[in-house]
């Protein structure tokens, strides 16, 4: 690294305490706090970083001194005994028993007997023997003790300051013990001719270089759940596709998920162990009569609808049953009652529900993406092309394979199998022509075609989870580390 | 419409085969690989393989024709064009009656009888007979309450027979697998089968019984057999079989099914005379069951074309038709197709088309684009929901997904709020705890997705955007469905002023004016909380408080903050 670059990477620190210091004077991390402003403690680190540098040359002189024992620190922190002894006494008024001051003070026998010596000598207190035993009294002369101006507590702070004091109190700290003999250690810097030339080029340096492989903190962006991200590209592919969005609706009558749709009332389908029931609320209202009436006979003899009807007694109570929606082609039910465009092209992403144990590859929650599509003309060829679509569009399918299926709503109906680069061959969707009992009695009399597919397990291959429960986890580590869902 | 609906034996019959009995029974060597292929002709699907066992799902719930080997192989030696048209029975008159008793008409009015004799009963034959008897039952026959099937030895029964409905005291009789006699109301009580379809026989002080001329009960159908006659063992050389129920098609098309399968296996089928009482429910005169008469339909040609989409001629559609087991003429623009009275799913032209499409082969059809001028169109609810979570990402937050289905713990009394009070839009059949209503706020799962995170780095910021759905008995769905904008901060720093920030953030960005006053929600910090009111909609913001948090095991300061879409 030559110079420049050694002036560009220094740090802040590093660059204030290099201009503080000289070649010609040493100077001390004090000197260069005082100089720099910079705290002590950051000189030290700096001066260090600076000699490993190779940019100052850093002395050491060693220094007899004293310094405080751990006694010295306790009475620094708390007082000398013979203060507190003398404190004792003033604040027993001034006139007391060796006994009560003892206890006063709290000092142990020899710091009482030590401390009671010196009081006598410095003159601060007279004894005499009285009844209750050895009698103390304060003569007045306490005073500079008791306000600071005692020489030996001085010596103490000046000891802990690393100030110089005089040989005296010097002397009588170490005899008390307060203080040990003990080697300081100065460090003087000063630049050597390295360190001149990087000062110089200092001033051409704008900017400290970093180094640039080295790890920053993460940042985690505000972004959308995945599943939430891949439904929402699967939106927009259908509305490019010309295809209307229909309400999406969580607890719905029975009539449309079922009745509407031809499936008959006693349809081991509507059970409970098929479906989700509801304890509260129980009943929905059904739309105007005149549609009632011809889905009641739909079902009882086909109506108006050529069909035989599924012969038995329909009743509008079941149909009006609520209950939480079990398939996404409900929508389409809903839609096709209220009136759909003709031609018209329609699709929902449906939130669904069944009774269904939860594990790896079921959920008693998830999605459905249904749709129909009604116009003049539309026959069998029609749906298998627009399955065809859905599979190549959605679910990047390389080939399709159609086979014959039942569903309940549709006649013809058919199985579309896919297949997809990663997973082989699935069952991706089912759809079919829907049947004349559902739609000639809505007045619709042009083809229709309705499709529909679970889009729980192409999402999980998008986002490469192997457990459909990922889909709504609650673990912030995988969203905060899943990349963004490519369309 | 998906895979998962058709879920559950009861409704989708997996039938198990083993291929050696499907070779047998079609009369050709096909291979696994082609019996793969054809099955699927027939709705099939093979689901599993095990050893010998294959498992077949079929698909069509309103074919009990197929629900055997024997219906399997009767479908495909048609599609491998070993067979076509409509499949033979041969009926010879047994002599023997059964006569329904006017006592039965109020309980479960109609029977249906056949004798199929030289059955040489194996191992495949009971496996299959009793998988069949089983599933007609529970999925054609409603769980046995339209129809429920019974077969017995019948050298073990005195003809003629009686369909009676006895009161409790007068008949007593030893039930399937059990050793002492017992009332019909004991075998209810009691018996396994008993308590199990107990509720079939509700509402009638009569039991139904099938007894013999010497007062020999053969069952009480459709509960249970009796172990005198109600067994089949490789012993067995003639079988008696009744189906019973409310409707006599659905009796005879459930008893066809059994009958033909016999036959299949090269029984000799005769019929039995079944006299009914002189009541309106019933039929003038008697009746010889099985009844294997034809229905037909009348299918527009031109409607199979236009379905279709294919240009297929007279000529051609007779030879699907035949391919499917029909037997069909043209007259004038129709084809009249001639089918087995079994095929009650035929219920409109539309049934006869899709199985001329499926003989013609769905891979062969070519698919087809239609131009249809339509505008596609997000709903504007989709579109409002993007926005908000577009203002949440601006702000930096993760989205969260949570279920809507969620536990009323969560959402009572675990954020301080009294659980008998709070009305939810509840499940009557939830098969966990942790579903059984509807959530009505949103913050609870936000609390409880920061539960389950704590290990991870602070701060946490989420938010969700989804649907709570309350009771709302002006609606017609009796509830009111809406989204809801959750946020949730948690970490330093996440107090009343930061998520008032965010508020305003996010009001200002989707221009919504709102005012706020003070609360008094037992889930928020007092003097440290808010509600929110803007046109008429509603939400919340504040300091979680300290009991709410303990209550999810929550460390960090958490503010949250819930708006109305």
């Amino acid at each position: 690294m030559d110079l420049t670059q050694l002036a560009a990477s220094l740090s802040e620190i590093e660059k204030k305490t290099l201009k503080a210091l000289d070649s010609s004077n040493e100077k001390s991390a004090k000197d260069v706090s005082t100089q720099s402003g910079l705290p002590i403690d950051s000189v030290r680190r700096a001066l260090q970083w600076l000699k490993e540098k190779e940019l100052i040359e850093l002395k050491e002189n060693k220094e007899e001194c004293i310094k405080l024992s751990p006694a010295g620190k306790s009475s620094l922190r708390k007082g000398l005994p013979e203060k507190m002894f003398v404190q004792a006494l003033k604040e027993l008024s001034g006139k007391e028993t060796l006994d009560a001051v003892k206890k006063k003070s709290q000092l142990n026998t020899p710091e009482l007997h030590a401390s009671m010596g010196l009081a006598k000598k410095n003159a601060w207190i007279s004894i005499q023997k009285g009844e209750k035993g050895v009698e103390l009294e304060l003569t007045g002369l306490e005073k500079d003790l008791l306000e600071g101006n005692y020489a030996l507590e001085k010596a103490l702070e000046a000891v802990e300051a690393g100030q110089e004091i005089d040989g005296t109190e010097r002397a009588k700290l170490l005899k008390r013990g307060l203080a040990e003999e003990s080697i300081k250690v100065n460090r003087k810097a000063a630049l050597n001719l390295r360190g001149e030339k990087t000062l110089q080029n200092l001033g051409n340096v704008t900017k400290r270089a970093y180094n640039v492989q080295g790890a920053v903190p993460k940042i985690f962006i505000g972004k959308r759940q995945p599943y939430v991200q891949f439904l929402n590209q699967l939106r927009k592919k259908l509305v490019n596709l010309g295809f209307k969005e229909m309400k999406e609706r969580l607890i719905v009558q029975e009539f449309y998920n079922f009745d509407v749709l031809f499936q008959p009332q006693n349809h081991p389908a509507r059970t409970w162990t098929d479906t989700y029931q509801l304890k509260q609320p129980q009943y929905g209202k059904l739309p105007k009569a005149s549609v009632v009436a011809k889905i009641k006979a739909a079902h009882e003899n086909g109506g108006n609808t050529g069909s035989r009807g599924w012969r038995y007694n329909w009743s509008e109570k079941i149909a009006s049953k609520l209950m939480p929606t079990a398939h996404g082609t409900t929508a389409d039910a809903r839609q096709l009652v209220e009136g759909a465009e003709i031609p018209g092209k329609y699709f929902v992403i449906n939130r669904c529900y069944r009774p269904d144990v939860v594990d790896a590859s079921h959920l008693v929650e998830f999605n459905q993406f249904d749709g129909f599509m009604v116009g003049k003309g539309i026959n069998f060829r029609h749906l298998l092309n627009i399955l065809e679509t859905i599979a190549v569009e959605v679910a990047g399918a390389e080939e399709v394979k159609f086979f014959p299926d039942y569903y309940p709503f549709t006649e013809p109906s058919v199985q579309l199998s896919a297949k997809h680069p990663k997973l082989g061959w699935i069952e991706l969707a089912g759809g079919g022509v829907l049947r004349p009992e559902i739609v000639k009695p809505l007045g619709i009399d042009v083809g229709a075609i309705a499709w529909g597919m679970g889009i729980d397990r192409l999402a999980m291959f998008k986002l490469g989870v192997k457990d459909i429960r990922y889909l709504f986890a609650k673990d912030l580590k995988w969203m905060r580390e899943s990349r963004m869902v490519k369309p | 419409m998906d895979e998962r609906k058709q879920d559950g034996e009861t409704v989708m019959p997996s039938v198990k085969v083993n291929l050696k009995d499907m070779q047998k029974l079609i009369g050709k060597k096909i291979s696994l690989a082609e019996f793969k292929e054809a099955i699927l002709f027939a709705k099939g699907e093979v689901d599993g393989i095990d050893g010998k066992e294959i498992t077949v799902d079929v698909k069509d719930s309103n074919r009990p024709d197929l629900w055997s080997a024997e219906g399997l192989a009767r479908e495909l030696k048609a599609r491998l064009g070993i067979e076509k048209g409509l499949p033979k029975y041969t009926v010879k008159k047994s002599g023997i009656s059964c006569t329904i008793e006017k006592s039965v008409e109020k309980t479960r009015p109609f029977i249906a009888c056949a004798v199929v004799k030289g059955v040489k009963v194996d191992e495949d034959f009971l496996i299959q007979m009793i998988q069949l008897q089983e599933k007609v039952g529970t999925t054609f026959g409603r769980k046995r309450k339209e129809a429920g099937i019974g077969l017995y030895d019948f050298e073990k029964m005195t003809a003629p027979v009686f369909y009676r409905g006895c009161k409790d005291k007068e008949i007593e009789f030893v039930p399937l697998e059990y050793k002492v006699k017992m009332r019909p109301s004991e075998i209810l009580e009691e018996h396994p089968k008993g308590k199990e379809f107990k509720h079939l026989l509700e509402g009638s002080d009569r039991y139904p019984i099938v007894i013999d001329s010497k007062g020999v009960v053969a069952s009480m159908p459709p509960i249970i057999n009796s172990q005198t006659t109600g067994k089949i063992t490789d012993k067995t050389k003639q079988i008696f079989i009744e189906s019973t129920g409310f409707n006599w098609e659905t009796v005879n098309t459930a008893l066809n099914v059994i009958v033909m399968a016999l036959a299949d296996r090269g029984g000799k089928i005769e019929s039995v005379e079944i006299k009914f009482p002189k009541t309106k429910t019933y039929p003038k005169k008697s009746v010889h069951t099985p009844v294997f008469d034809t229905w037909s339909i009348e299918v527009e040609l031109e409607n199979i074309r236009k379905t279709s989409g294919l240009e297929l001629s007279n000529k051609e559609i007779l030879r699907l038709l035949a391919k499917s087991r029909y037997t069909a003429k043209i007259k004038g623009k129709k084809v009249i197709a001639e089918y087995p009275s079994y095929r009650q799913d035929i219920l409109h032209q539309v049934d006869v088309i899709e199985d001329v499409l499926i003989s013609y082969d769905y891979g062969k059809v070519k698919a087809a684009p239609i131009e249809l001028v339509t505008t596609g169109a997000e709903r504007p609810e989709s579109l409002e929901v993007d926005l908000a979570r577009e203002v949440c990402i601006g702000i930096g937050l993760q989205e969260i997904l949570s279920y809507t289905m969620t536990s009323k713990q969560k959402q009572t009394t675990m954020v301080g709020l009294d659980e008998e009070k709070e009305k939810f839009v509840e499940l009557a059949n939830p098969i966990s705890e942790n579903y059984t209503i509807f959530r009505k706020r949103l913050f609870p799962e936000l609390l409880e997705f920061l539960s389950q995170n704590k290990h991870f780095s602070f701060p946490q910021k989420i938010f969700e955007v989804g649907k709570v759905v309350a009771l709302d008995s002006k609606s017609e769905t009796g509830v009111e469905e809406k989204n809801i904008l959750c946020i949730a901060l948690s970490g330093k720093g996440a107090e009343f002023n930061t998520i008032k920030g965010v508020l305003d953030a996010v009001t200002d960005n989707l221009g919504i004016k709102y005012s706020l006053k003070e609360s008094n929600f037992a889930f928020l910090e007092k003097g440290r909380q808010g509600e929110i009111l803007f046109a008429g909609k509603k939400g919340l913001l504040g300091e979680v408080s300290t009991k709410t948090k303990q209550n999810f095991g929550l460390e960090q300061s958490t503010v949250i903050l819930e708006l109305e879409i």
